[in-house]
């Protein structure tokens, strides 16, 4: 998961984010006609996510009408209950039912609760969301401090101690990693526990104590990707670039520079990274979740998907590539602020 | 005036590679960096596939109850046994079989499908491009998991069908790598050469694109094993993989999961194969890539 983020974005500071906006082909406000294409693009691609989800969840055996009514339910009364599930008609008709509730923001129903969808995701997103947040900042406090140390001294001691660091942290599973943290801090050393979610509501420390080890389970192995990415692009920033050699020759200090200049070029590269693998990280609540059995919103997926209840995988998923589309564009906006040789449409170098 | 057109460029630097030598890692004797991993995967490939074959291993499955329990570096029993009385020893090399088998299978479907998707797209531009990077968007913005557990579900959980499900991960990596490769060949001096030749679609994909896009495809396809070696153990975890007499390495972690106090080795043992195999994947493929300058 994480290896393959790193490959995919592993390549020279230039390439780190997504194309610039059409480089100097617009002056008046290239943001807003960056901000409209991509949401256009969104549109299809949403689609495709709700009509392949239909699609797989309609090609798994057996449906929710015999999950409901388990395995000693006779034909008839199975049939009964799809007919009033509205499960028995053609799929393009299920499928154009379900569309064309949700454009108008209704999400329908759990066929196993009878809950609507949208308060399972109210009840289920926030844990989800602070995980993600925990996750985030997890990566930043270890992937910056790691990267610039590991950077000052190109081949160094630190440097090769933080990439063999790094190496074995990026090629760990993740729930692999959930397991031995599990088995170190919570059965030896009985530090965090080893299961359940405590509510900030309940008590603000259990809480966070609750998210520790699931979090750096999701975060470690992706910080890892990041630290050795941000590491390689102050390396060659420090050797290449003209900003460089000019603060050298006023008689900035090798770490003024790379903290205040190179550090502060590169972060954005950085930030641009950590939005695109924004689904990756998604992807990872599904397994981590359930370990600890967090009640969030990759275990009511994991649910959804058993209990074939079409409604809540169909919400879930679409939650997910909304998350990931929006991260997308919120980087390409984030990359355009904060370097300006976009802002004004001006090539990269 | 066109540089010479490569045939197997595989193990040459990509066009245009060569003006940044002076930036690339200075060599190291005898390429350590490259033939230390590469020994290691041979060593746990040929242990997995040939040690079966000629050495003395029980069998990974029908062990006796009366055997179950042992500790490690018991006698006959080098890794201990699992609660059933498995040898684990065997069912690491077992459960490598499969974790080979799937890693390769998947990397070779993105890289022959998603790759010439990828090529495709990035050469001929314009609406087929649009159309095929949609279907792949689709794909990506699609949590891969998702697709992957209602597969082998839908599919009912066997080896054939970890590997398509795991493929719907692949294709869509490979396609955008190979359109980022093909699409920095377009203003290439020997790409002109060959179309103003009259060089057929076809022809400019299979001679000129091919094999130029191949280093990157290649060192991300050992990058990509590594995430299918840990994908396909994600897959057998949440017990949707490999059903589980047969052995592999992630649904032993699974079962050890349950006994994780009182027998942490089960979880452990498999766990340690399955980060030696894929930090190996990754240093070699860093190094290729290094070698090879391609980003």
């Amino acid at each position: 998961m994480t290896a393959e983020a790193g490959a995919a974005a592993a390549g020279p500071s230039s390439h780190w984010g997504p194309a610039a906006p059409a480089a100097g082909a617009v002056l008046r406000s290239p943001m807003l006609r960056l901000v409209g294409r991509r949401l256009l693009a969104a549109i299809p691609v949403l689609w495709g996510v709700t009509l392949l989800t239909f699609a797989v969840m309609n090609v798994l055996p057996g449906d929710a009408a015999q999950q409901l009514l388990g395995a000693n339910a006779t034909p008839a009364e199975v049939h009964a209950l799809e007919v009033k599930l509205h499960l028995n008609e053609p799929f393009w008709v299920r499928y154009g039912h379900w569309l064309g509730a949700a454009v108008t923001g209704h999400l329908g129903s759990s066929i196993q609760s009878g809950q609507t969808v949208t308060s399972t995701l109210a009840q289920r997103l926030p844990l989800s969301i602070e995980l993600l947040a925990y996750v985030f900042l997890l990566t930043i406090v270890i992937s910056v401090p790691l990267a610039v140390l590991a950077a000052r001294k190109p081949g160094g001691v630190t440097d090769r101690l933080s990439m063999m660091l790094s190496m074995g942290g990026l090629s760990i599973a993740p729930y692999v990693l959930a397991l031995l943290l599990v088995l170190v801090f919570a059965v030896i050393l009985r530090v965090f526990p080893a299961i359940g979610y405590v509510s900030p509501g309940e008590s603000i420390p259990g809480n966070i104590r609750s998210l520790t080890l699931p979090a750096i389970s999701i975060g470690f192995p992706v910080a890892c990707v990041y630290t050795r990415l941000l590491r390689a692009d102050i390396v060659e920033q420090m050797q290449s670039e003209d900003y460089v050699i000019t603060a050298r020759a006023k008689g900035v200090s090798q770490w003024q520079i790379l903290v205040r200049h190179v550090l502060r070029n590169s972060v954005f590269g950085l930030i641009t990274l950590i939005g695109l693998n924004l689904g990756t990280l998604v992807g990872a609540l599904v397994i981590i979740e359930p370990i600890f059995s967090l009640p969030g919103i990759g275990q009511a997926l994991l649910q959804a998907i058993n209990s074939r209840d079409i409604p809540v995988a169909e919400a879930v998923t679409l939650v997910f590539a909304v998350v990931v589309v929006l991260a997308n564009l919120l980087t390409d906006l984030l990359y355009a602020v904060l370097d300006p040789r976009i802002r004004y449409g001006r090539p990269t170098a | 005036m066109a540089a010479p057109l490569p045939d197997s460029t595989l193990f040459a630097p990509a066009a245009g590679a060569a003006a940044f030598t002076a930036e690339r890692p200075r060599r190291r004797a005898y390429n350590l960096d490259i033939w230390i991993p590469a020994a290691i995967l041979v060593i746990i490939f040929a242990g997995c596939f040939l040690w079966p074959l000629i050495g003395p291993v029980p069998p990974p499955v029908g062990g006796s109850i009366l055997s179950a329990g042992a500790p490690m570096f018991s006698p006959g029993h080098f890794l201990g046994t699992d609660p059933v009385g498995n040898d684990i020893f065997s069912r690491i090399l077992y459960g490598g079989q499969v974790s080979m088998e799937v890693a390769l299978a998947v990397n070779a479907i993105g890289l022959v499908i998603g790759g010439g998707l990828g090529s495709i797209a990035g050469y001929a531009g314009g609406i087929v491009d649009a159309v095929i990077m949609r279907v792949i968007d689709v794909l990506i913005a699609f949590p891969f998991l998702v697709l992957a557990l209602a597969i082998s579900q839908g599919l009912g959980p066997n080896e054939r069908d970890v590997i398509w499900a795991l493929s719907f991960f692949s294709v869509p990596a490979f396609a955008r790598i190979s359109r980022a490769g093909t699409l920095r060949l377009h203003g290439q001096t020997f790409m002109l050469a060959a179309r103003l030749s009259g060089t057929r679609p076809w022809r400019m994909l299979l001679r000129h694109v091919t094999p130029n896009v191949m280093p990157q495809v290649a060192t991300f396809a050992l990058l990509g094993m590594g995430v299918t070696v840990i994908l396909e153990g994600a897959l057998d975890f949440l017990g949707l993989g490999i059903p589980d007499p047969s052995p592999s390495w992630g649904n032993m972690i699974a079962l050890g999961q349950g006994t994780l106090s009182a027998q942490p080795s089960l979880v452990v043992v498999p766990s340690v194969f399955l980060f030696v195999t894929v930090v190996a994947l990754n240093l070699l493929g860093d190094a290729l890539r290094a070698r090879w300058g391609t980003q």
